[in-house]
């Protein structure tokens, strides 16, 4: 019974973010036309084949779909006081934290499809469908989880949790074998490289296309452990967070 | 069971103390008023009881349950008007209504018939498919209420549930507490409107700079500010400042013809008006005596403290 509730719950934060933030204009286009100018801009002319292109097209895609809104959402709301409204019901902060979740995670396995479509048409398969999808759920979970980890400054101005969300995003793409390859990576880079929550899927998605730097099954591990992390980081943060941004 | 019980709650922001032991209990079925001035701590107690601020000290019960140890338990049985909160300006009316049915974990059903039956009275059903964005203060509060009794709550929580309104929307929400009151519904009530308070309200208590300064019926505060009544006496022409001398320490206001004193006992006080303006030569045309407002009673309470 408690579970039903929870799922219920869970589904109506869920299905209000897809509403108000979601379904927005700039949102899908932001989705669709950041990520693959930035891949652009690194792949064009520079002689690489569809299949080493496809899994950093498509860890980008997630990357900047599932984490883009979440850090935005609990700051809005409590300048919208949208948020007391929902904390008076009966639901605590990590039901909310979970709808907000649940809602980037579909977002980004929506916004996952067109870059591994383009793939198929241009010739680049997974070599395991089963894995590809899999490892795009957990991935965009764990993004919308460090997503929300960022909107746990206590604020209600979302530009704050914005720039402190590039800050730490940005350079991330550059020092997790994204769009330079593991082994040229400089030395000094590597260290970041080996904490950084994108390094690990983006190879997994390397092995399905061509292949990956890390072992397959060890890629997989860790991210399962960091997207745990993450989630585990975002709903403590929160909760000491939440009084004082009601406060405001 | 009480439905609400505040037990010497405590809240300080930045080492000012907002609330600072407030203690009392609401009774099942009772229409209960909050009153202060403003910056009094009427909100941070409300928001205390409804466990969106955590206290510095002491434990808020709602039917038993504690706010903090078992915030889900205690919300399941509460709805609530928070004064400084909003529905969602980019949903419509009804997916605002819906999304709080879903966070009661309602379903499907129960939500299409409650929702529609509450939009019905309270007289916004022909704009649940419009966007929040474009709604008046007056339909926006009407939906907070709506969203506030969708989940059947046992206890409801208004905070200025009135503020700003027409005299229409007024009445409507008035009504609307007398029937939830009727059905057993537990209705506290924080206001600026102390008449409102007087008028609907089984009990009221007052807070003033964080503490609980009265409590009680509107007519016990008025015994408990001293029992007084108000004489208002006409004279046929103006009246010199020398009614001051019969009056001794009675406490009056002279406004040309008319005399207003405040006194426990005016039949006492009508006999040396009499003589006064049998020596005078003047002609009493009408004398009348009244009650004290609540606001009267609730300046008397806050200003003696």
């Amino acid at each position: 019974m408690m579970d039903f509730k929870f799922a219920r719950r869970v589904w109506g934060i869920c299905y209000k973010d897809i509403k108000v933030y979601y379904m927005k204009g700039p949102i899908v286009l932001m989705g669709v036309i950041f990520p693959l100018f930035l891949w652009i801009a690194f792949y064009a002319g520079r002689g690489f084949g569809v299949r080493e292109g496809i899994p950093s097209l498509l860890i980008m895609t997630l990357f900047f779909t599932s984490s883009s809104v979440t850090p935005v959402i609990p700051p809005w709301e409590t300048r919208q006081k949208t948020l007391e409204m929902l904390l008076t019901r009966p639901v605590t902060i990590t039901t909310v934290l979970a709808g907000d979740m649940a809602a980037s995670t579909l977002f980004g396995l929506i916004f996952s499809i067109p870059p591994v479509v383009i793939g198929m048409l241009m010739g680049a398969f997974p070599n395991n469908p089963a894995y590809l999808v899999g490892m795009i759920l957990l991935t965009s979970l764990g993004f919308s989880a460090m997503g929300m980890i960022f909107s746990a400054l206590p604020t209600d101005i979302p530009a704050d949790v914005i720039l402190l969300a590039n800050t730490i995003k940005l350079p991330l793409i550059f020092v997790s074998g994204v769009l330079i390859p593991l082994d040229k990576m400089p030395s000094w880079a590597m260290p970041i490289a080996l904490v950084s929550p994108l390094t690990y899927p983006a190879d997994f998605f390397k092995w399905l296309y061509f292949g990956g730097y890390f072992d397959m099954g060890l890629d997989a591990s860790i991210t399962v452990i960091m997207v745990l992390i993450l989630m585990l980081v975002a709903v403590k943060l929160h909760r000491r967070t939440i009084f004082s941004r009601l406060q405001r | 069971m009480n439905a609400i019980e505040a037990r010497e709650l405590k809240k300080s922001f930045n080492g000012v103390a907002a609330v600072n032991g407030v203690s009392f209990s609401v009774r099942e079925g009772e229409v209960f008023g909050f009153l202060g001035p403003n910056g009094a701590g009427k909100t941070t107690t409300i928001r205390m009881l409804v466990g969106l601020l955590k206290p510095d000290g002491g434990k808020a019960f709602i039917m038993g349950y504690d706010v903090i140890k078992n915030p889900i338990e205690a919300r399941e049985l509460i709805g609530v008007v928070p004064e400084e909160s909003n529905p969602y300006p980019d949903l419509s009316a009804w997916d605002n209504l819906r999304l709080v049915g879903m966070l009661y974990a309602l379903p499907g059903k129960e939500i299409r018939e409650r929702g529609m039956s509450l939009l019905k009275l309270l007289g916004i059903e022909e704009v649940k498919d419009r966007k929040v964005r474009g709604f008046s203060k007056g339909m926006k509060q009407k939906l907070l209420i709506a969203m506030a009794l969708i989940g059947g709550p046992r206890v409801l929580f208004l905070d200025e549930p009135t503020s700003g309104l027409d005299v229409f929307s007024v009445r409507k929400i008035h009504e609307l507490i007398s029937e939830l009151s009727r059905e057993g519904v537990t209705v506290f009530l924080t206001t600026h409107n102390v008449e409102e308070a007087g008028a609907i309200c089984d009990r009221v208590a007052i807070i003033d700079k964080g503490r609980i300064v009265a409590m009680g019926s509107p007519d016990e505060l008025k015994i408990k500010t001293g029992g007084y009544l108000y004489l208002s006496v006409v004279f046929d022409r103006e009246v010199g400042g020398d009614v001051k001398e019969i009056l001794g320490d009675y406490e009056f206001k002279l406004g040309g013809r008319k005399l207003l004193v405040v006194c426990k006992e005016p039949g006492e006080v009508i006999g040396r008006i009499v003589d006064y303006a049998r020596a005078k030569g003047l002609k009493i045309e009408r004398v009348r005596t009244s009650e004290p407002s609540m606001a009267e009673v609730f300046m008397r309470i806050v200003g003696a403290k």
